[in-house]
């Protein structure tokens, strides 16, 4: 498999650096940011397979962020994070077209699996596009 | 046709649809598609089973979960719910449309239980305690509420104060956008771990006390404070003590989880206002909350100011015996100075026992106090040794003993309910009471406080003596807490050991067998509390830390105040069991309220008539349905698209059985040319290791049947119409196996037996899984159920979890590696080949249990051979 783009945005920023050079590790190539806007500014310049949000953020928070991303650029799959379980969050995201849902706490290893899920998604997207 | 019409037919369907093409790579293509789509709904369909089955592990109330579990389980299930359904309008473009709006009814039913709020009463922020009655405890929570109605109603008199409401509360969180923040923090750990507690507490009560007030409210404390000062002229000082919503309701005490702040003056007012907030935060609250099942949200933090009563002596009166409902003398403990020690359960106190009838001091137990805690002259309390006669003479006389159980009996008679109130006594003599709730009396039968019987069971005794907090026998080894970093360490299980009672200590009771201390008296908070959760507590065991040893196993009788080495079975055999906490708790009933929108399964039979969307009343339903169909969806593909390459090929065997494989992905290890796979071209894992199963011992015939069981399966035969195997959609009649390299699902239907088989099974182990459905039969109703309980118990012993409905047997497991899997693929693949038509024999007790053997036999020597 190809390496895959990654866009990590989170306004938390020990936790986002730390989940950031752990994903380096792995092989995954990843951009990460502090808010919504850069996350939407960065998208207009380049392209990423998938893209991890953080619901929960000053300014514009995850699901606004995810709604104009997927304008930007509808390929993208979008995992989004949580610590706060509300069904009503959860749900929308799903209905914005987010591809999955996970919850705090988790482990890097449910999120590379994840990770690695959408991407895999992405490239059939792709395929039936070209096709 | 008319071409609107025309336009609405072929709305849904995607172009590639309409071409009929015949494209392999286009198809390919297509089909891979479909292929993942329909795996990530195999994974959401598993994830949500999990939780599912997570839901309904707690619903018998015997573990304690809190809010954000079932907020936490809620959410992770409606987003996999919505997958699957997602996911299943992927694989058969919008034809399942109608599963969105069940799910919203669904959803909606679930969020509107989740998102229930109890607004806050009342439009006051500060209430002073002159205008409080016993109605208003939602606004000035139960303690000051009851404080009001003493002083109010009673005119027994009380320090003159005022409560910083409820609403105030409210104000106070709203601004700082608090609860949300919380809500994240408590969601982003797991509780159940005592250190990840620790630090939850404490970063959650530093994010409380760091909060700013809102202006209005200080100025209105402020201002309140003001007029008490004008009340009860200048100079004063103040204590703050919590007074939460719920707190003191008989069943749930809290005792000593919250802070108090004594002795405070004017300009360190609304720090201790916060401090006291922040205790509803603390370790020893948080986890009694999570114990008994109360919402977090449900408890507003109401805070007393009063004023400080810089008492000469002080205590506790219960105005019944706590620990023997018969006795209804008021004891009366009482210490130097402030209250304080009496109510941390710390430090020697005097005991006055006085007679209801007749007024008498009939007991006198005047302890050696040590210290005493009095106030500074402008603020806080200080610790004070005190030496000589002063520290072994009487705290009270007994003309003052008379006099406070006299109120408490007034008070008492006025709740119509035993009390357990707090009082201080003034340097010019007058009697202040500080709170008073009610007092829940346990009763320990008739109790011998002196004498101790011989033991009769059998036991060594280690110790004898100390004071019954909370009775009852439990078991455990010991495990000595001296400082808080030992409580980190604290087994499940273990027998707290520790010198003194402290309230904190609470934290440990739901881990506790029992507890053990060298000091305190049974009228300490971490007494009640371990009272309330029915934990054997015997308390003033001199030496105790010493005697026990980490690690040794202990009985500990509270009851007859005895320490037994090792296991005494005798006396933990008549012990009474502990009560299941959760039930009747708030947190509880949500549980069961939105369970009830989850968990039923409704759609049991797909060939009935009602197995459609429209049916689905819960999210199980949704997720059975969608399972069903989608491997329906799956299996037609092929079918439609004349995807001859790709359509079902029969597998060749020597096996006199016929199946189709249907290649989903990489399930062959090289393109199969024509009708027919060979068994070599078959690289799928999980359908290899079933197949081994059903072809490691050759089936010997159906079990030899009496003259009824075989008419029992006539008769059915000839009047069930659904057993035609005419009657069945063409893919149902065969038996095939959908694979590719790590999964593989098995419809198969020997007779009149039907049974499905899903398998997931790859090195990504928290994905494994292995489901087993097992239905059918062609013996009577009863029969049928006998069996498939009968397979279901052989089943549980190698750790699938069954579920039995009607004669349908379900069974699962999952996120185990793949070694373990496999294994579990083989005894499956056995039980479908040689459990069918036993329902046959499920009416005689002796063919049972000589078919179990054989069965269990077999099994074994199944999973001993792939070892080998």
């Amino acid at each position: 498999m190809e390496t895959v783009r990654l866009l990590l945005v989170d306004d938390e920023e020990d936790f986002r650096t730390t989940l950031a050079s752990r994903l380096k590790k792995r092989g995954i190539d990843v951009t990460d940011v502090g808010s919504g806007n850069e996350a939407i500014e960065l998208t207009r310049e380049e392209s990423f397979d998938v893209a991890v949000l953080d619901i929960k953020m000053p300014g514009m928070d995850g699901i606004e962020t995810l709604r104009q991303l997927k304008k930007i650029a509808p390929l993208v799959e979008v995992i989004l994070l949580t610590g706060h379980g509300s069904v009503e969050a959860g749900i929308e995201g799903m209905r914005l077209g987010a591809y999955d849902y996970l919850m705090k706490p988790y482990n890097v290893k449910d999120l590379l699996l994840k990770v690695e899920d959408a991407y895999r998604r992405k490239l059939l997207e792709e395929g039936q596009q070209r096709a | 046709m008319f071409p609107f019409l025309k336009k609405i037919f072929f709305r849904g369907d995607p172009p590639r649809r309409q071409r009929f093409v015949f494209n392999v790579e286009e198809l390919r293509s297509t089909f891979k598609a479909r292929y993942h789509s329909f795996k990530l709904l195999l994974n959401a369909n598993n994830k949500a089973l999990e939780i599912m089955a997570d839901i309904e592990q707690f619903l018998p109330g015997e573990h304690p979960f809190g809010m954000s579990f079932i907020r936490a389980s809620c959410t992770a299930l409606s987003v996999n719910v919505f997958r699957i359904i997602q996911n299943l309008n992927e694989l058969a473009p919008d034809k399942y449309r109608e599963l969105y709006s069940r799910f919203r009814d669904i959803e909606g039913s679930i969020n509107q239980i989740l998102s229930r709020r109890r607004l806050p009463k009342g439009d006051r922020l500060v209430i002073s305690l002159r205008e409080i009655n016993g109605e208003m405890a939602d606004e000035t929570g139960n303690k000051m509420a009851g404080l009001g109605e003493v002083k109010n109603r009673l005119q027994i008199s009380t320090p003159e104060g005022f409560v910083i409401t409820a609403l105030a509360y409210q104000r106070f969180f709203t601004h700082n956008d608090l609860q949300t923040e919380i809500d994240r923090l408590l969601q982003s750990s797991s509780a159940e771990q005592i250190d990840h507690l620790y630090a939850l507490s404490a970063g959650i009560q530093q994010l409380i006390i760091r909060s700013d007030i809102p202006s209005d409210l200080e100025q209105a404390i402020m201002e309140a404070y003001r007029d008490l000062e004008r009340q009860v002229g200048g100079g004063i000082t103040v204590s703050l003590r919590s007074s939460a919503l719920a707190e003191d309701s008989a069943g749930t005490s809290f005792a000593g989880q919250y802070r108090s702040e004594l002795n405070v003056s004017a300009e360190n007012i609304m720090q201790a206002y916060r401090e006291v907030v922040a205790s509803k935060y603390s370790l020893p609250a948080m986890a009694y909350r999570l114990n008994k099942g109360i919402r977090d949200e449900d408890i507003d933090m109401c805070v007393g100011c009063m004023v400080m009563v810089d008492a000469l002596a002080g205590g506790v009166i219960y105005s019944r015996n706590p620990l023997d409902m018969r006795d209804g003398s008021i004891f009366i403990n009482s210490v130097w100075g402030l209250p304080k020690s009496v109510v941390d359960g710390s430090g020697a106190s005097d005991l006055f026992v006085v007679s209801r009838d007749n007024m008498d001091v009939i007991k006198k137990e005047i302890g050696n106090k040590e210290y005493k805690f009095v106030c500074y002259p402008e603020e806080g309390v200080c610790r004070l040794d005190m030496a000589g006669e002063k520290a072994s003479s009487p705290s009270l006389t007994d003309d003052q003993a008379q006099e406070l159980a006299r109120i408490a009996m007034k008070i008492e008679e006025y709740y119509g309910f035993p009390q357990d109130i707090e009082w201080g006594i003034s340097h010019d003599d007058s009697i202040y009471i500080l709170q008073s709730r009610p007092l829940k009396q346990f009763d320990t039968g008739e109790k011998d406080f002196e004498g101790a019987k011989e033991p009769l069971n059998g036991g060594s005794v280690i110790i004898a003596g100390g004071i019954t907090a909370s009775a009852g026998v439990a078991c455990g080894p010991v495990f000595i807490v001296k400082r808080d970093m030992d409580t980190l360490q604290f087994p499940e299980g273990a027998v707290l050991v520790t010198p003194s009672p402290l309230p904190r200590w609470a934290a440990l009771l739901s881990r506790a067998q029992a507890v053990v201390t060298e000091e305190g008296s049974f009228a300490g908070h971490l007494a009640t509390v371990a009272r309330e959760f029915n934990v054997p507590a015997l308390f003033g065991i001199p030496g105790a830390t010493d005697k026990l040893r980490n690690g040794d196993l202990i009985t500990v009788d509270a009851e007859e105040r005895k320490i037994y080495k090792g296991r005494v079975e005798a006396l933990l055999v008549q012990s009474a069991h502990r009560k299941r906490f959760m039930e009747g708790s708030p947190v509880y009933g949500i549980l069961k309220e939105v369970s009830r929108y989850i968990v039923p399964l409704n759609l049991l039979d797909p060939d009935a008539h009602d197995f459609k969307p429209q049916k689905c009343l819960t999210l199980h339903d949704i997720t059975r349905f969608s399972h069903e169909k989608a491997v329906w969806e799956m299996f037609s593909f092929g079918k439609e698209h004349h995807f001859s390459e790709r359509a079902s090929k029969q597998l060749l065997t020597d096996v006199p059985m016929q199946f189709w494989v249907i290649d989903l992905d990489d399930g062959f290890r090289e393109e199969a040319k024509g009708k027919h796979v060979k068994l070599e071209n078959i690289s799928s894992i999980p359908m290899l290791a079933l197949w081994e199963g059903m072809t490691a011992i050759p089936w010997r015939g159906p079990p030899p049947v009496n003259a009824k069981g075989f008419l029992s399966v006539l008769h059915e035969a000839t009047t069930n119409p659904a057993l035609d195997p005419s009657t069945r959609s063409s893919y149902a009649i065969r038996n095939y196996f959908m694979i590719s390299k790590n999964f593989c699902s098995l419809h198969s239907r020997f007779g009149f037996h039907f049974s499905i088989v899903e398998a997931l099974v790859s090195e990504r182990a928290i994905e494994n899984y292995i489901s087993f459905q097992f239905k059918g039969g062609a013996a009577d109703y009863q029969r049928k159920v006998r069996r498939a309980f009968f397979v279901g118990r052989i089943l549980e012993e190698f750790g699938f979890r069954i579920e039995v409905k009607e004669d349908a047997l379900f069974s699962r497991v999952e996120g185990v590696e793949e070694g373990f899997m496999k294994e579990r693929l083989r005894i499956i693949g056995y039980l479908i080949i040689h459990t069918r038509q036993l329902d046959m024999i499920m009416l005689d007790d002796a063919s049972i249990s000589s078919q179990k053997e054989k069965i269990m036999n077999d099994l074994y020597s199944i999973i001993k051979d792939s070892r080998g």
